[in-house]
């Protein structure tokens, strides 16, 4: 069974699953950020051990679906079923030695210390490791073809090529295993939707949103495991573990330092900002963008609309524009999102708004209407994303409502200021 | 000093730039650079300044330093060099890449002392370490847009405080040295 027949939509809910388990696309701009927000807020070997749980476990939820699905049933299979999923998906090409009792696992190409090297590694010395995601990966993928219990299996990243090393390395050893959550799966989400609303320039949107999911269908890793597309290297990704780690982590950070929670929250934002920034940005001047929809035109209102429709593009969930005037603000919605679905099930309804990836997301998508100018076909880099973010704040935004809460949407309303 | 700068730099055809960095924070303190030039002067002043502070620290530790240090980089398109007016003051100048070693040598030789000459003597401040540490982050560190709230975080010093880094308690000061240490991975700052 081929990977991409694994595939599976939500399509009135723009949601995406791989054998009934959530998926979206990231790039390596939000990824990096995200990981590192959760290290700036927990420090590095919390930080780590956070992110390879939350990998360890999400990717156990989609390794379990998948085997399921496919029929793969023993170790041999498994183990190739497995490494063929994570290059399919973006997240780099893995080799697996192990056996019952753990073993190695090494990559000269994994998503996340290729790209932070890429990104980073001419300005900064990295000590610690970046590869959270394939150690937790490794584990999960070592204890389900062994057919061992969740987290029986620990995992130590002792070599990364973010760190200057020539490949990764991991050593995977026997642990004390525990009982799995259960998988936050199709059906959970299903449950934590509200009905789809229209929104402002509906039909047009709907109509992109599918050509791009179409494209996105023909998106996987190349020889090396990586996506390299529309300038950024694209992951298909498991909201599980982004979810698990921002919401861990401000859990804890409420518990025990609440002061520390608003720079949480900002830094959330921001990484919603570089998503919008170079994703969608990146997907907007791409030639296949052109093929698609025509050339930039350079009008507020289309880059609005052409951002909800890559939104829905890359699985985000049904977000809709609500209300649009140029310069002043913007009102998003969203019937459906993939932070909803495992906040509800995994923790109850939420005191206050947490979409801060799409809070981010929505103040940048204003930025990326009003600001860039579309027609001069810039170049979207890493400077002219920090002069934009760096210069006083153009606007301001505030989640007005939270499926979270129980409200009856997600709002998030854009004022200039 | 703008002015006198544009007068010294009249007589130097091959000349592209000129500014002149104040140390030890390598802030500019004046420039004078060549119409239509893609860069600016404040782009790059603090980038040869960190180099200048850098090679005195080598060639300290070598055992080597003198106050007359000169600094020559020849890269594809200029030449700039880089020398120490006094401790306080750093000039850089970029040639285009053509002009002949010795005339740059001559205009060089003239050009600083016209350039010393309208120095003003001074007492460098001592400005306090925890805004050198916030300008030398802001300059450095990955998403400058970013690392107030970073540093905040793990620094536990919250972002008022950091809005006013003059301010600074000795232990926040450590505190904060130790965050911009680790966000740019190295072991000490070089301030």
């Amino acid at each position: 069974m081929a990977i991409g027949d694994l595939r599976g939509l939500f399509a009135e809910q723009s949601l995406s699953f791989l054998a009934e388990i959530p998926y979206i696309y990231h790039c390596h701009h939000y990824n990096l950020f995200h990981d590192q927000t959760i290290d700036d807020a927990l420090g590095e070997d919390e930080g780590a051990r956070i992110r390879t749980a939350a990998a360890h476990n999400a990717f156990r939820d989609l390794l379990s679906a998948v085997y399921e699905r496919s029929g793969a049933t023993t170790p041999v299979e498994r183990i190739a079923l497995a490494s063929e999923l994570f290059q399919w998906m973006g997240q780099g090409k893995l080799h697996l030695d192990v056996g019952a009792g753990g073993g190695r696992a090494r990559s000269a190409s994994l998503h996340y210390g290729y790209a932070w090297r890429e990104k980073y590694g001419a300005r900064v010395k990295r000590v610690e490791p970046a590869d959270a995601v394939a150690a937790g990966f490794a584990a999960a993928a070592t204890e389900l073809a062994f057919g061992l219990p969740s987290d029986a299996i620990a995992v130590t990243e002792r070599k990364c090529v973010a760190t200057r090393d020539a490949e990764c390395e991991f050593d995977l050893t026997p642990a004390m295993g525990h009982p799995p959550l259960p998988p936050v799966d199709e059906m959970a989400v299903r449950r934590y939707v509200v009905p789809p609303v229209r929104g402002v320039d509906e039909d047009r949107i709907v109509a992109i949103s599918q050509g791009l999911v179409e494209f996105m269908s023909g998106v996987q890793g190349d020889e090396r495991g990586l996506i390299a597309a529309f300038n950024v290297f694209v992951t298909a990704h498991l909201p599980g573990y982004y979810n698990e780690t921002i919401y861990e982590t401000v859990h804890r950070a409420e518990r025990t330092a609440p002061s520390s929670v608003p720079a949480i929250e900002a830094l959330m934002q921001q990484a919603g900002q570089a998503c919008v920034f170079f994703t969608f940005g990146n997907v907007l001047l791409s030639p296949e963008w052109e093929g698609l929809v025509g050339p930039p035109t350079g009008v507020s209102s289309d880059v609005i609309s052409f951002c909800t429709s890559i939104a829905r593009g890359l699985g985000f969930g049904h977000w809709l524009v609500n209300e649009y005037e140029p310069r002043k603000r913007l009102v998003l919605q969203c019937t459906s999102n993939y932070e909803v679905p495992f906040y509800r099930s995994r923790y109850g309804l939420a005191k206050k708004p947490r979409s801060y990836f799409i809070q981010g997301a929505a103040q940048a998508m204003m930025v990326l209407a009003e600001v860039v100018k579309w027609k001069e076909r810039p170049q979207l880099s890493n400077d002219y994303y920090v002069d934009l973010f760096r210069a006083k704040p153009r606007y301001r935004v505030e989640q007005t409502k939270c499926l979270m809460r129980g409200d009856s949407i997600s709002e998030y309303v854009v004022d200039a200021m | 000093m703008d002015r006198y700068l544009e007068q010294a730099v009249t007589e130097v055809p091959q000349l592209i730039g000129i500014f002149v960095t104040a140390m030890p924070d390598a802030l500019l303190f004046s420039s004078w650079v060549r119409e239509g030039t893609s860069w600016s002067a404040e782009d790059v002043a603090s980038y040869f300044g960190d180099l200048v502070r850098a090679n005195r620290q080598g060639l300290k530790a070598l055992g080597s330093w003198s106050s007359e240090m000169q600094v020559t980089i020849e890269s594809a398109e200029s030449l700039v060099v880089l020398r120490e007016l006094s401790t306080d003051f750093v000039c850089g100048c970029v040639f285009e890449r053509t002009a002949p070693l010795g005339m740059v040598r001559l205009h060089l030789k003239r050009l600083l002392e016209r350039v010393n000459q309208a120095l003003p003597r001074v007492q460098a401040e001592d400005r306090p370490r925890g805004l050198r540490i916030m300008e030398f982050l802001d300059r450095y560190a990955p998403d400058p847009h970013a690392v107030t709230l970073r540093v905040s975080l793990r620094s536990g010093i919250s972002i008022d405080e950091l809005k006013a880094p003059g301010n600074l308690s000795a232990d926040q000061i450590r505190r904060l040295e130790e965050t911009a240490c680790k966000i740019l991975g190295v072991n000490q700052l070089s301030l």
